[in-house]
């Protein structure tokens, strides 16, 4: 450097210190973009096959060791459908020697500085963190084939739960313009081959409009015609409602579009469509402001990582604004939440008939319980708002799990509580099996210190919802 | 770092039975078991890879050169202005700063050199041309304006190291550098709290004439 320029540096003081890291090199291009395939597709096949086992045994390892993952279904409970039983009981394991109690009465940093943050609290890793992409369940995968021929299993990698703590396959679908007909989805997975004979008489043409889109599949970042896939054959796409299965979901999973480096993308669990009619944010970090925004970029996010770039090579689907988006949006807008008897038009327990325990979880969730700042139950359980947990307070950040780094979550937007028992697992990324888990996990996040009895009674609430 | 014994978050670390706490935790973070499998359609065509379909460990891909080569480049730095900041500093918070810059950063080159050496690349030699230039701003500096300067610095060279990491972590393929990556990142975002607390107070004191910051406890 000169000896002038140096003057002059220093003269700027601070502000030049501004421009020098402005002049700095750029972080490598593959930090937000997505390279460029390098492989023939058959070699990246043949490599992805072989190592199909040893990707499923890790993640089942990890499964294993942060969850009880049996099968134990609550007496008596089943989801709105029918046909499957609601899990019971806590499945994230303690860390050894310790007791919810115990922890729950810990300071946040003696939680993190010893590492007694029970894993299965901690943000969970996708499958396989290097590819990411859409994950769907067996059950998905087998109906798509026998409905539309179309081949949704990746070569790559398998869904990793088990099935009995997923929902309910097919889900019902429960519309706001129909009260009086129930579940209308006659037991069947609507796809692009059914849709019409099922839903016609039902819906308007507008309506049925916005489902054929709904139901079209489009080319997406591991399901298209190119070499860059991770299913066999070239793929014509997946459709909304692959993972959004008959508008609620099937927990297929994905990484999400809106953080990158890659390692640091955390895992999407599938929410449902249900109550959309309500919800005024969309996207769990997104907080876009209708439900017409996220309809018409969707397939440049969830189908292709928010990567618009990786999406042109492939085949984007650009629906217009002004005809197809405000169909996609209004049969969206008319998917209701499955019935919930027991609640009165407020959205609380009606006393004639509630149980003792569901009323007592009613006054924890609105009292020391704290849930009811952000569900409210006035608004379908949510307030449509972003929040922090600042879990990252009870762990260290930047651990790598299965080649995943855990940083922290931020802020998230409010999930609705409605219909929640049909729906697990829980939270945004799905990191939580049961309801009883949600207790434990927000109990020790929010500091509420409540006891068996009241941790009971939420959990008999929820299901009431 | 190769020889270092592995373990899996799920089992209990050797460390959490010794009731360690504090800044010690930083050494006790659990690695990652084995290197990640990658996604073959962007693996090199000349990728080995055994019957099972994983990359072999000791290969390198253009990632991980690129990765030494930027990260070999900022430690170095991070050594070298640490050593300025140890004479220049007027607070002491800077100053414990950069002591413990000197002391883990020069421990974190070591590591990286041990690991590149076994990858078959070597880190450079010299700070690249940015931070080259960053240390010439900063010697001609004192006191409070040098604090900030360089600890504002620091924020930045962190914020871009621990992104580094992170891309190395899925990006890279040698199971050494990517296991120096893993257990290198969570210190690197500790350094980076550490440093937005200084920033913060520094900048305080800057605009509204507050005593500079203490060393944390």
């Amino acid at each position: 450097m000169t000896s002038a320029l140096r003057t002059s540096l220093l003269a700027l003081g601070t502000a030049s210190l501004a421009s020098l890291v402005l002049a700095a090199d750029p972080l490598p291009p593959d930090l937000t973009y997505r390279p460029l395939p390098t492989q023939p597709l058959s070699k990246a096949r043949a490599m992805d096959e072989a190592q199909k086992p040893a990707v499923m045994a890790r993640q089942r390892a990890m499964l294993e060791a942060r969850y009880d993952l049996a099968d134990r279904p609550m007496p008596g409970v089943a989801m709105s459908g029918g046909r499957k039983a609601v899990q019971a009981g806590v499945r994230v394991r303690l860390p050894e020697g310790q007791t919810w109690d115990g922890l729950a009465a810990l300071a946040p940093t003696d939680i993190r500085d010893r590492d007694l943050l029970p894993a299965g609290f901690m943000p969970l890793p996708h499958v396989k963190q290097t590819a990411g992409g859409q994950v769907f369940p067996n059950v998905q995968i087998e109906a798509i084939a026998r409905l539309e021929g179309r081949d949704l299993r990746r070569f790559d990698v398998d869904h990793d739960l088990p099935d009995t703590l997923t929902p309910e396959f097919p889900p019902p679908i429960f519309l706001t313009t129909h009260p009086e007909l129930g579940d209308v989805s006659r037991g069947q997975l609507l796809s692009i081959g059914n849709f019409y004979e099922i839903m016609n008489g039902l819906i308007t043409p507008v309506q049925m409009e916005g489902l054929r889109l709904l139901l079209t599949p489009f080319p997406q970042e591991e399901f298209n015609q190119t070499e860059d896939r991770k299913v066999a054959l070239p793929s014509t796409g997946v459709a909304c409602l692959d993972c959004h299965s008959n508008f609620s979901t099937n927990a297929a999973f994905h990484l999400t579009p809106d953080v990158r480096p890659q390692a640091e993308r955390f895992r999407l669990d599938t929410v449902s469509l249900r109550g959309m009619f309500n919800q005024q944010i969309h996207g769990s970090k997104r907080s876009l402001r209708s439900v017409e925004d996220f309809s018409e970029f969707e397939q440049h996010t969830a189908y292709f990582n928010g990567d618009q770039v990786s999406a042109a090579r492939k085949g984007p689907h650009l629906p217009d604004r002004t005809n197809q988006v405000a169909m996609m949006a209004q049969m969206q807008n008319i998917i209701d939440f499955p019935p919930a008897p027991k609640l009165d038009p407020f959205g609380r327990l009606d006393p004639a008939l509630a149980s003792e325990a569901e009323l007592k979880g009613e006054a924890v969730f609105l009292g020391k319980g704290r849930c009811a700042t952000c569900h409210v139950p006035e608004t379908s359980f949510m307030d449509q708002q972003m929040h922090d947990l600042k879990l990252e307070r009870f762990y260290k950040v930047g651990q790598t799990v299965n080649d995943f780094v855990a940083i922290p979550d931020g802020p998230i937007k409010t999930f609705t509580l409605r219909g929640i028992k049909d729906t697990p697992p829980y939270l945004h990324d799905g990191r939580l099996m049961t309801l009883a888990d949600t207790v434990e996990f927000f109990n020790l996040v929010l500091g509420t210190h409540l006891d068996q009895e009241e941790k009971d009674a939420l959990v008999a609430y929820m299901l009431a919802l | 770092m190769r020889s270092s014994p592995t373990c899996s978050r799920s089992e209990p670390h050797p460390a959490r039975r010794l009731g360690l706490a504090g800044a010690a935790w930083l050494a006790l973070v659990p690695l990652p078991a084995a290197a990640q499998m990658g996604n073959p359609g962007f693996m090199a065509p000349d990728t080995r890879s055994d019957a099972k379909g994983m990359p072999a460990t000791d290969q390198t891909n253009p990632d991980d050169v690129l990765f030494v080569t930027l990260v070999g480049a900022g430690g170095l730095a991070e050594v070298e202005l640490a050593a300025l900041a140890r004479d220049k500093a007027a607070s002491a918070a800077v100053k414990a700063f950069a002591e413990r810059m000197a002391r883990e950063h020069g421990a974190a080159n070591d590591k990286l050199a041990a690991a590149a050496k076994d990858a078959g690349l070597a880190v450079p030699d010299a700070p690249d041309a940015e931070h080259a230039t960053l240390r010439d701003t900063l010697k001609g500096m004192d006191a409070a304006a040098f604090d900030l300067a360089y600890m504002r610095a620091q924020l930045v060279d962190h914020q871009k190291t621990a992104q580094l990491l992170a891309w190395e972590i899925d990006s890279g393929q040698n199971a050494g550098l990517q296991r120096f990556a893993a257990a290198t990142l969570p210190a690197v975002l500790d350094h980076l709290a550490v440093a937005r607390g200084i920033v913060e107070a520094l900048s305080l004191a800057d605009v509204a004439g507050e005593p500079p910051p203490q060393p944390r406890p």
